[in-house]
């Protein structure tokens, strides 16, 4: 019976795997990979090579693009808007950075950060590697498809650790991934309806409106949680609504051996569908994943950190396949960041071994509540580039550079939050060992 | 809990060694040929089996050696949950 289930499982997982990655076709973007090989006498046309074509395109350029910064003959990439009915090159950036050593530490610190951050609480970390690559002149399609493929290794190897210390419950996992691709799907469908709609502008809108959205509800309850589980003694309670959920008995019912719950198959499935409408939408389905687990599955908050590291393993898996076939994927960034976020990732999972549970409920929270303040700054940027008010751009500008660095505060603070807590629990252990040593003397 | 006390007696200095050397290797040998690498692994369609490959091949090996390092400066996990 068990291993029919198990059989099932698989098939039905693989069944969606290969739809997740084929579905949709290449990623989407209106950008193209190329070489560039003359600037017109007028400047204002360039003639470019498609990547794997011979064929020579002439295009127009935008009047905000920088002549002199214009590279020939060397693989970039070009972003193409519609402009009065004819497609016009607004952006030209080189598709491999050339790293110096600054560039280089940052990739390598941003990268043991969102490990830690990632290891604990079982997502984090590409909310800031992202946009941190584009501010080191990585095109946007590179830094989306070099920091996925970073995501499954870094998660399978937390997804590991946190296994051998009995955190993980793989059949929730499986399941959460399979409804999750369903997620991810519907989530580009509905990206791509509101792009094709209102413009990039608008899916940048309607991007940070969920994520502000999201993350206030959801970040600001599980900080409520914490600290009220902080206050009663830090044990622990399952929530209402998992346990009235746990009581109806609908079949197939399913046990999960380590998270220590019996529930309907039929109340996994959504939560896992959220987690990938969220994670296709604000790129971070852990945020919803993690807390429907705690809060709607019943399971404890170290058990559905855990288990997120299995759903980011496949769900990374699966787009990073994606990203591999567009050939968009910069892998000298993806072994950079892993060279660190490998260390970070075993330092976090370890870190939750020292916490009292509820401390990843106080990092994720906070987090959480951080990175919204930034996503809203975000939106007066799309809202004037909709035309629905009006800023100044040395205002944008501000408010743009304010909103990452905020971004990355979320993560530094979840950082020191984790890392103190795992210092001041090793100390406790290790006095507490002393105390059993002497006692034996 | 087992493997933990063999750690605690025996702590893995060859491994670690071993590892850090192929992983130190494969990174010298990524970015003095990064022109080449760059070149094969974003050609796309059959070639997109690449950057995977080279992932998973760093995960375990750069991985493993994480692991090694962590548990020669005493970083392991606590013995007993709170």
């Amino acid at each position: 019976m068990k291993k029919g289930f198990s059989v099932l499982v698989i098939l039905i997982l693989s069944m969606f795997f290969v739809s997740a990655v084929f579905a949709g076709g290449a990623p989407r973007g209106n950008f193209k990979k190329g070489t560039i090989n003359a600037v017109n006498a007028g400047g204002d046309t360039i003639v470019f090579i498609p990547a794997g074509s011979k064929e020579q395109m002439t295009i127009k350029i935008d009047t905000s693009v920088v002549h002199d910064e214009i590279v020939l003959n060397k693989e970039v990439m070009i972003t193409l808007e519609d402009k009065e009915g004819a497609e016009v090159v607004t952006n030209i950036t080189t598709m491999f950075i050339g790293l110096d050593l600054k560039k280089f530490l940052f990739i390598l610190f941003v990268g043991f950060v969102g490990g830690l951050v990632s290891g604990f609480i079982g997502s984090g970390g590409a909310f800031v590697l992202t946009p941190g690559m584009m501010s080191l002149g990585v095109p946007a399609a590179v830094a989306v498809a070099s920091n996925m493929c970073h995501k499954f290794p870094k998660a399978m190897v937390g997804a590991y650790k946190r296994f051998k210390y009995g955190q993980v419950d793989l059949k929730l996992g499986l399941i959460m991934a399979v409804s999750a691709t369903v997620g991810v799907q519907q989530g580009i469908k509905v990206q791509e309806y509101i792009f094709n709609k209102w413009g990039d502008a608008g899916s940048n809108l309607y991007v940070s409106l969920a994520f502000v959205f999201i993350l206030v509800t959801v970040g600001g309850y599980v900080f409520y949680d914490a600290w009220k589980t902080s206050k009663t003694g830090g044990e622990e309670k399952t929530s209402k609504l998992a346990l009235m959920l746990q009581k109806i008995e609908l079949p197939p019912m399913i046990h999960f051996k380590t998270a220590n719950l019996r529930i309907s198959l039929w109340f996994t499935i959504p939560v896992g569908f959220a987690t990938g409408l969220m994670a296709a939408t604000i790129a971070v389905g852990g945020f919803i994943g993690v807390p429907g687990m705690m809060y709607v599955i019943g399971a404890a908050s170290l058990v559905a950190s855990a288990t997120e590291l299995v759903i980011a393993f496949v769900m990374g898996f699966a787009g990073s396949i994606k990203w591999a076939l567009s050939g968009l994927i910069d892998i000298r960034l993806t072994l950079l960041i892993l060279a660190a976020s490998l260390f970070g990732v075993q330092i976090g999972a370890l870190g939750t071994t020292y916490v009292k549970d509820y401390m990843i409920k106080v990092v994720m929270g906070s987090i959480m509540l951080i990175v919204a303040v930034s996503r809203g700054l975000a939106i007066p940027k799309y809202l004037t580039d909709l035309g629905l008010i009006t800023l100044e751009q040395g205002t944008v500008d501000i408010m743009t550079k304010a909103s990452f660095i905020i971004m990355a505060i979320a993560l530094l603070i979840g950082a020191v939050i984790i890392l103190s807590s795992m210092i001041k629990g090793m100390k406790k252990e290790k006095g507490m060992k002393m105390v059993t040593s002497h006692g034996k003397i | 809990m087992a493997g933990d006390r063999r750690g605690q007696m025996k702590k893995p200095y060859l491994n670690a060694v071993i590892l850090g050397i192929i992983s130190i290797f494969s990174y010298m040998v990524l970015f003095s040929k990064q022109e080449i690498v760059t070149s094969i692994t974003t050609k796309g369609g059959g070639y997109a089996a690449l950057p995977i490959l080279a992932a998973f091949y760093f995960s375990f090996i750069h991985g493993a050696f994480a692991s090694n390092i962590l548990s020669l400066l005493g970083i392991e996990a606590a013995k007993k949950k709170k």
